[in-house]
């Protein structure tokens, strides 16, 4: 009985078994959705290959549900979940195949019983870098490709196949706090290519430096706890996983699509329903809206970035000073904050467009002006906090200046909070850039945008309904993945939640 | 180790260039042209203005622009007051402008946008000048020619504008409301309400005929004080003329003030044979009231005086079309219509304006009072022209001709021309006297089949003028009349799929399948004489002195693109005039001559 109710606890604790419900659920609905475009109410015809893929997605949920009842009854029996059932998860590797990243993060998850950070990192690093192939991939279905499109896919592939062998390496040889001294080569490569916008290279190779060559147990303990808890929360690391991929996407798009099809207009390839060629279809103009959301991407990720570092920047310091310093300096600047806090964030992004134009550069200066308070108030309220500690004291006390105080010891100690609140809110910078595209106070509208991108579509949304429903999929995902993140994030660096 | 992956590398590369095909491959000697264009910072940048409504027209011109080595800035204004404001600054090098001729002869698609003294010019051209106004006093035999000389002259030599494309007239109805059957569709003139009926005609007086226009900001409902897309349907149903266009752009007395026309020997005295059955409308306590006033020969001299002189009114904006006109006269006496010759057939003036009369003439009064057809006392009014300009009959079915209360506008505008002060005086016909609010104070007098009751941002009321044609075919069929003001195409569109609209006169080209595959709708199409052009700057900047820069941007134009885009539903352009006389100008693309220009 008693053997019963632990093995109770040891189901409620599994980290994989509440990742292998989710998984089953995901593969399930996204099959339906399949199913259900496979077909055509209009004509009453099936489309067999959308068809096929539904099959494809529904074998791997069956299987899926398989390896989740086998992990149960392992679960509830032994309490650990058995080699038997961790060797199913080389099978639903193959779900890869069918782009199922769900399946895939799962079976890569359950492949590998001792789980350091760096293992995740690995997988998802070499998760990107397949993604980025297979989207780079369906260019060669179009009439050309760029001309530096070959090499740079043999570049990727080369990437990929060493991808893989520091995935296998980081299995076998990785400990929680400590890896051999010769990973320190590994790691500088990896991080090499982390140039293509590969995050989850940079966290590796970082990640690894750390625990070849310090031998600070604490700062790799800490960095260890910081990193489970992120990783613990599936929607989080696949909120990351996303927003890496488009980064790396935006960069690499650079040298393996073409942006001439995403801007220039071709007149004998107006409306195309969705083919290989042009996979999310043309618009009225005949540019390839494929493209045109690939290089989107790069906008939508720069302004959002953008946007969120410069009141976090302006802010973060006229906070860090309002907070530190007495009650004057501190009622002027807030105050002079409170004013700007009043006008509508959104009036006055539009009233900047409107004054000064509608590119690039303008939408990140409106957008940022209006954020710049509540950031302000952040980090003064952690400063304040912050300022008061015993270090902030004895720092003081050994005569440091002011400012050094401020940056060296307070400000470092209150960020946790700013980062969290940017990651949730380039999710807000990000919908307003498109928000603000769509009504026209955006960039030029032939510049591949979201918000471009949706207006168009939105013109169509009756004859060719594409033409909005991809644009506005892709906006959905990148929002739904910085607040997965930034959730994650919060609850990973929140001190309140230890 | 390394020397084979090198290996597999190489081979891969191989491969995997040997399946696709590159950029370069495809159009290798294209896209080195190009690179070396973009090589240099020499481009030419071109600063291109226009409203958000002709963002897909920008686009294209934008996309040409760019292909032929041209740097294109954009100047994307939200609606056509602020556009206006752009244009009116110089802030552009092209701006994308249309044009309608509504009055449907080839003299006013020119006059008032390229001679040097138009109301729309900034062109000042003395050999332009010369050709409009010998083209003018020409019959269209003999004006085919001239205005053949003169499209070259202002795109093949001059390059004032580059043309684009003549658009269609398509106009959505609902059919389970309206009888399609009575909406009319004209090529040229404004839409008339008055023949509009309901499938149910016992809804007539209690439901509103609703429609729809872009513009809510109407110019002025006094008609000689504007002439654009704000008031011109407006103006047309509010105010009858001496004659009016039928839906091909032919001259006749239909649903006008007269009952016949004629032109005199000479072709420079036009006979008009007044009738009697109209009353001015005005309204009080938001209805049409019939004020007992008769439109007379007397409004007719005073509204066509006022017409066409500059100085009647502050902002006269439409006194170009009319200023052929020398003298309007009433005329008394019936042997000078005895003694007039008809030009070109045989007869008298007389005879042309008895045709189909019930009761002939035998009396011409001089009050308005004092005629009564049933007893032959009549009222002819006479225009004569500067010189020979059978045209002249256009401008006067034109809503800028329309007949306004002489006792009332002079009752109303008290204030002195020169010294107007448009925050203290109240003009006839100023907007703010019909907004609903404070400065709701209508002194509106309507000859025409409906009034303007009250307006406000989203939509303007009218009522039936009681005392129009009554008991006629001509008395209008619907009561009231609703006009929305939806800018969005888009969204007018919805509005009239989902019955908040019943017309919509518009219908943006590449969504004429929606509206035909709509089981209630129906889809009348007609030709128009909507001419889309971009217009160059004439004042400052680089293109209004070089003539080869404009003439490169000419020249990058293909219309075919446009046709394509608007899937086959526009017309090439060569000028204003195409639609109008079929001149056999046509402008083709040459990117080799855009080059040329360029590098001179």
């Amino acid at each position: 009985m008693e053997d019963k109710l632990n093995n109770r606890h040891a189901l409620v604790l599994s980290k994989e078994y509440p990742q292998a419900n989710f998984t089953w659920i995901i593969s399930l609905i996204i099959s339906m959705v399949f199913l259900v475009n496979s077909y055509s109410f209009k004509t009453g015809e099936m489309n067999t290959f959308v068809f096929a893929i539904f099959i494809a997605y529904l074998a791997t949920t069956f299987l899926q549900l398989f390896i989740t009842r086998k992990m149960k009854r392992d679960l509830l029996d032994t309490g650990a979940i058995q080699k038997k059932a961790r060797r199913l998860g080389y099978i639903q590797l193959i779900s890869l195949v069918t782009g199922n990243i769900f399946a895939a993060a799962f079976a890569f998850n359950l492949i590998n019983e001792r789980k350091t950070p760096e293992y995740t990192f690995a997988v998802y690093m070499f998760l990107t870098q397949l993604f980025v192939i297979a989207i780079s991939a369906m260019n060669i279905f179009k009439p050309y490709v760029t001309d530096t499109f070959p090499l740079a896919m043999v570049v990727l592939l080369i990437f990929a196949a060493f991808h893989v062998a520091v995935l296998i390496i980081v299995a076998k040889m990785v400990g929680d706090v400590k890896a051999p001294r010769s990973m320190a080569i590994v790691a500088i490569l990896v991080l090499l290519t982390a140039l293509t916008g590969n995050l989850f290279a940079l966290l590796l190779g970082w990640s690894l430096l750390l625990k070849s060559m310090s031998n600070d147990r604490s700062r790799i303990m800490k960095w260890n706890v910081m990193w489970e808890k992120i990783t613990r929360n599936s929607t989080a690391t696949l909120g990351m996983f996303f927003i890496i991929l488009m980064l790396t996407i935006s960069v690499v798009s650079r040298f393996t699509f073409d942006y001439a099809l995403a801007v220039e207009n071709d007149y004998s390839h107006i409306l195309q329903p969705p083919s290989l060629a042009y996979p999310f279809g043309t618009d009225n103009f005949g540019r390839d809206v494929f493209s045109r959301i690939i290089f989107g991407a790069r906008i939508s990720l720069l302004v959002g970035f953008a946007s969120t570092a410069i009141p976090v920047i302006i802010g973060g310091f006229l906070g860090g000073i309002a907070g530190y310093y007495s009650t004057r300096t501190d009622n002027v600047i807030m105050r002079l904050l409170d004013v700007l806090y009043a006008i509508p964030g959104i009036l006055l992004a539009i009233a900047i467009i409107a004054a000064f134009g509608a590119n690039t550069t303008n939408l990140i200066i409106a957008l940022s002006v209006g954020a710049i308070p509540t950031y302000a108030r952040t980090m003064r309220a952690n400063v304040l906090m912050v300022s008061n500690y015993d270090f902030v004291d004895s720092a003081r006390a050994l005569g440091t200046s002011d400012m050094s105080i401020i940056f060296k010891q307070v400000v470092p100690n209150s960020l946790a909070p700013m980062i969290v609140k940017s990651t949730l809110t380039i999710g807000g910078a990000v919908i307003a850039t498109s928000s603000l595209s769509y009504l026209g106070l955006g960039v030029e509208p032939h510049i591949p945008e979201w918000g471009n991108i949706l207006r168009v579509g939105s013109t169509y949304l009756e004859s060719h309904s594409y033409l909005a429903i991809f644009p506005g999929l892709a906006i959905i995902l990148l929002v739904l993945s910085f607040n997965f993140l930034g959730d994650g994030l919060r609850d990973a660096l929140d001190p309140r939640l230890d | 180790m390394g020397k084979k992956l090198l290996t597999i590398m190489l081979a891969l590369v191989v491969v995997l260039a040997g399946c696709v095909k590159t950029k370069s491959d495809v159009s290798g000697e294209k896209d080195s042209g190009d690179t070396k264009g973009s090589g240099g910072s020499g481009k030419v940048t071109i600063e291109l203005l226009g409203t958000s409504a002709g963002e897909d027209d920008m686009n294209i011109v934008r996309d040409q622009l760019i292909k032929n080595g041209f740097d294109v800035k954009l100047n994307i204004q939200p609606d056509y007051g602020s556009f206006k404001a752009q244009r009116d600054a110089g802030n552009f090098d092209i701006a994308l402008s249309s044009w309608t001729t509504v009055t449907g002869n080839p003299d006013y698609a020119v006059r008032s946008l390229f001679k040097s003294d138009g109301d729309n010019s900034d062109i000042n051209d003395s050999e332009v000048d010369a050709l409009i106004e010998k083209a003018s006093t020409e019959t269209p035999d003999e004006y085919k020619e001239t205005y053949k000389q003169l499209e070259q002259r202002i795109v093949g030599e001059k390059a004032y504008i580059a043309p684009l494309y003549i658009s269609f007239k398509a106009q959505g109805v609902n059919k389970d409301v309206l009888n399609p059957d009575t909406v009319r569709l004209a090529k040229s003139r404004a839409i008339a309400w008055e023949t509009i009926d309901f499938n149910d005609a016992s809804k007539r007086d209690t439901d509103a005929l609703i429609t729809q226009q872009a513009i809510g900001s109407l110019t002025s409902l006094d008609p000689i004080k504007g002439n654009d897309g704000s008031i011109n349907t407006l103006n047309t149903n509010m105010y009858v003329r001496l004659v009016n266009l039928t839906d091909d752009d032919q001259v006749v007395s239909d649903g006008s003030l007269s009952y016949n026309y004629a032109i005199g020997d000479g072709n420079s005295d036009y006979y008009f044979l007044l009738r009697d059955d109209i009353n001015f409308a005005a309204v009080a306590d938001g209805k049409a009231v019939d004020t007992g006033e008769r439109v007379g020969a007397d409004d007719v001299v005073f509204s066509l005086n006022r017409a066409k002189n500059k100085d009647a009114v502050p902002d006269h904006r439409t006194y170009s079309l009319h200023e052929s006109i020398k003298d309007v006269e009433i005329v008394t006496d019936i042997a000078e219509l005895q003694d007039a010759k008809q030009s070109g057939v045989e007869g008298s003036v007389l005879e042309a304006l008895e045709l189909g009369l019930e009761t002939d003439i035998t009396e011409l009064v001089g009050e308005k009072t004092a005629a009564d057809s049933n007893a032959g006392k009549y009222q002819v009014i006479k225009v004569t022209t500067n010189e020979p300009f059978p045209q002249v009959l256009n401008y006067l079915a034109h809503q800028s001709a329309g007949i306004v209360s002489k006792k009332q506008v002079g009752s109303i505008n008290t204030y002195d021309v020169a010294a107007f002060d448009v925050n203290k005086d109240i003009p006839y016909g100023d907007q703010r006297t019909v907004t609903e609010g404070a400065t709701y104070k209508n002194h509106l007098y309507a000859s025409g089949p409906y009034i303007l009751v009250q307006k406000n941002d989203y939509q303007a009321d009218f009522a039936k003028n009681p005392a129009y044609r009554a008991d006629s075919e001509f008395e209008p069929k619907i009561s009231n009349v609703t006009v929305r003001f939806i800018e969005d195409s888009d969204s007018a569109l919805s509005a009239l799929r989902n019955g908040e609209i019943h017309l919509f006169n518009g219908v943006p080209e590449t969504k004429y399948e929606l509206v035909e595959n709509d089981d209630k709708l129906v889809l009348q199409k007609n030709d128009s004489n909507a001419v889309t052009y971009l217009l160059f700057n004439a004042v400052d900047r680089e293109v209004a002195k070089n003539e080869n820069l404009r003439k490169a941007v000419l020249y990058s134009i293909n219309q075919d693109e446009f046709r394509n885009f608007y899937h086959g539903n526009k017309k090439k352009a060569y000028s204003t005039v195409s639609p109008l006389v079929e001149t056999g100008n046509e402008l083709i693309a040459d990117p080799a001559k855009v080059k040329e220009y360029i590098a001179e």
